[in-house]
Order: C-alpha cells, then sequence, then structure tokens
C-alpha cells in the first residue's frame, strides 16, 4: 500500500535533469547581450527595426496592413496565399496577448469544461511577387477556448 | 562600478534551470523545444524585471510566463500541424522529464512514468509543488484557482501516483 508520504518519498528520488550545456549557454548568451544593450521593444516575437500598425481591438476583426520591407530575394515561402493570386505567405505568427479564466462552462450532453477566453493576434508576412515587397497583415481577435476537465 | 544584473541572473537560472525545464516539458514535445520555452520565458521576465531593478523574477510568474508561452507555442504547431498532416512525428523515447538518484532504483523509474503519465493539470500542480518548491498559495497564484483546489489537485495526483505505481508493481511481479 502506498500513501502519500511513500509516494512523495519516492518522489524525492527523481531530480530534474540539468539544463542542456548548448540550453544553458544560449540562455547565457542571450542574458549577457541583454545586459549589454539597453531594451527597446519588450516583445520577443516583434520586428523591431520596422513601424508596424495593430488594427482594432477585441472581438471586432480589423485587418491593417504595412508595407516594412524590401526584400530580394524573396524570403523562405511558407505556402501560397489562394485568395491573392501573386503574395506568397513567408511568416505568420499567433500570439495570445491575454487569457482570462471564465470559469465552468456546461456542454449540451452535461460534460463540464474549463472556459478560457484569449485575446489573439494573428500576424501574417505576405510577400509580393511583383514588387518584391513584404507585407504584414495584423487581425486581433478574441476566442473561448473550452478545456475538458474529464481529469479532475 | 556596478556588477552586471546578468551575473545574478546566471546564477538564478543555474538554481532554477532545472525545475523551470521540467516544468516546461508538460507544455513542449521535447526537450529541445522545452529549453526554447524556458529561454522565451527568461527573455520575456527579464523585459518585465526592467522596471523592477532588473532583478531575477519570482517562480511563480516564471512559471506563469511558460504556461502562457507554452499555450502560444501549442496553438501555432496545432496550425502547422493542420498545414502539414502528412508529415510524420517521431517520438524519441529516451527522451525522459526526470533522471533518477540511484540508477537501479526500480520503484523511481516506475514512478517518473507515473508522472509524465498524470493529467497536465495535476501534473503541473506536482511540478510546482515537489520540485518547483512553491506553496498552495503561489500555485494558486500561478494557475488562477483557489489554494484549496490547488492542494486537492495536489492529493488527488498522490493517490493517482500511488494507485499506478500499485498497478505497475502488481503487473511487473505477476
Amino acid at each position: 500500500m502506498h500513501d502519500s508520504k511513500t509516494v512523495e518519498t519516492i518522489l524525492s528520488r527523481l531530480m530534474p535533469p540539468a539544463l542542456s550545456e548548448d540550453g544553458q549557454r544560449g540562455i547565457e548568451s542571450m542574458l549577457d547581450e541583454l545586459a549589454g544593450v539597453p531594451a527597446v521593444d519588450k516583445r520577443p516575437t516583434s520586428h523591431r527595426h520596422f513601424p508596424f500598425i495593430v488594427g482594432g481591438m477585441a472581438a471586432a476583426l480589423a485587418a491593417a496592413v504595412l508595407i516594412f520591407q524590401m526584400t530580394t530575394p524573396p524570403p523562405q515561402v511558407i505556402a501560397t496565399v489562394d485568395n491573392f493570386p501573386g503574395f506568397l505567405l513567408v511568416g505568420e505568427s499567433d500570439r495570445v496577448e491575454s487569457m482570462t479564466d471564465e470559469g465552468w462552462h456546461e456542454e449540451m450532453d452535461g460534460t463540464t469544461m474549463r472556459a478560457m477566453r484569449l485575446s489573439v493576434v494573428e500576424e501574417n508576412s505576405l510577400f509580393d511577387e511583383e514588387t518584391g515587397i513584404v507585407m504584414q497583415v495584423t487581425e486581433p481577435r478574441e476566442e473561448l477556448l473550452l478545456m475538458p476537465t474529464s481529469a479532475f | 562600478m556596478m556588477e552586471s544584473p546578468a551575473i545574478a541572473w546566471k546564477q538564478w537560472l543555474a538554481e532554477n534551470g532545472p525545475r523551470l525545464l521540467l516544468f516546461a516539458r508538460g507544455w513542449s514535445q521535447n526537450r529541445e523545444d522545452a529549453e526554447d520555452l524556458v529561454q522565451e520565458a527568461i527573455l520575456r521576465m527579464w523585459h518585465h524585471q526592467a522596471d523592477r531593478g532588473q532583478v531575477p523574477p519570482d517562480l511563480p510568474l516564471v512559471f506563469s510566463t511558460i504556461r502562457f508561452c507554452g499555450l502560444n507555442h501549442h496553438r501555432s504547431e496545432k496550425r502547422r500541424r493542420k498545414r502539414e498532416e502528412s508529415v510524420i512525428y517521431l517520438n524519441d523515447f529516451q527522451d525522459v522529464w526526470l533522471d533518477p538518484l540511484l540508477e537501479e532504483d526500480e520503484e523511481a523509474l516506475l514512478m517518473r512514468d507515473a508522472v509524465q503519465r498524470l493529467s497536465q493539470k495535476l501534473r503541473e500542480v506536482v511540478i510546482m509543488k515537489f520540485w518547483g518548491g512553491l506553496t498552495f498559495a503561489q500555485i494558486s497564484e500561478t494557475l488562477a484557482i483557489s489554494p484549496n483546489t490547488a492542494a486537492s489537485r495536489y492529493r488527488y495526483a498522490l493517490e493517482q501516483l500511488a494507485h499506478d505505481l500499485r498497478s505497475k508493481k502488481e503487473v511487473r511481479h505477476a
């Protein structure tokens, strides 16, 4: 029979492994760089060298387009864009700006889900094959994420 | 001359890196992704602490940030997979989350597997409590739940671990 104390005793015989040498070195180099250069932009994924426009907020879907870079040769292509012939998708990100716990949510079949409201910003970089210009399309939106709670 | 804040952060990383990595594993496909997640969280923390004397951050906040970054990655990964449905992903079966202190410790090895099999919400409480050294109040702050819920999840996780370990031992020795 294993009681909680026994389980904790066995858990204490397990240790999390250290970061790999590469991982540790990478983070330490980053810290050195950060300490040497004053922080300009607080978001790690932002394109700090280029101005950008952020579209409308909340549930209203809005898109803003900004030409921010002339690129030759074209950057690595992720996919073609069906709705815009002549444009190639060369970069994309979909980041959560904020997250709010909305509590429990009951489905029609009686299952209980945990609801999280997310403010998300989708950014796509499109390469214009004709002009060589890369445009950034920003689209903020809200999502309700329902997570099953059957495990507890 | 003032000491670079990077020195204090490196000391902090040496002390807390393993527990952050362990927590990040719950939000990653493999060890490399988990290390990237830790790095991203530390970068965000660095900027966050800029207005707070650039001192290393409190652990609960870092755990929260890892969760936040992990959620972002999880969503990006889902989108990427949708696009690349034909790609087969292989698992690295040697890629484990915890190391036993003694190599031949069968019970600890079974327990390690049991921890990895816990549901995410139970596992992250166990990791934060046991290896992260957080109090239930700090865990509740990190997960936006009540301290009672955090404590209940911990107890429930221990019960599950005990049950899992018992079952595995019975099968092994049958």
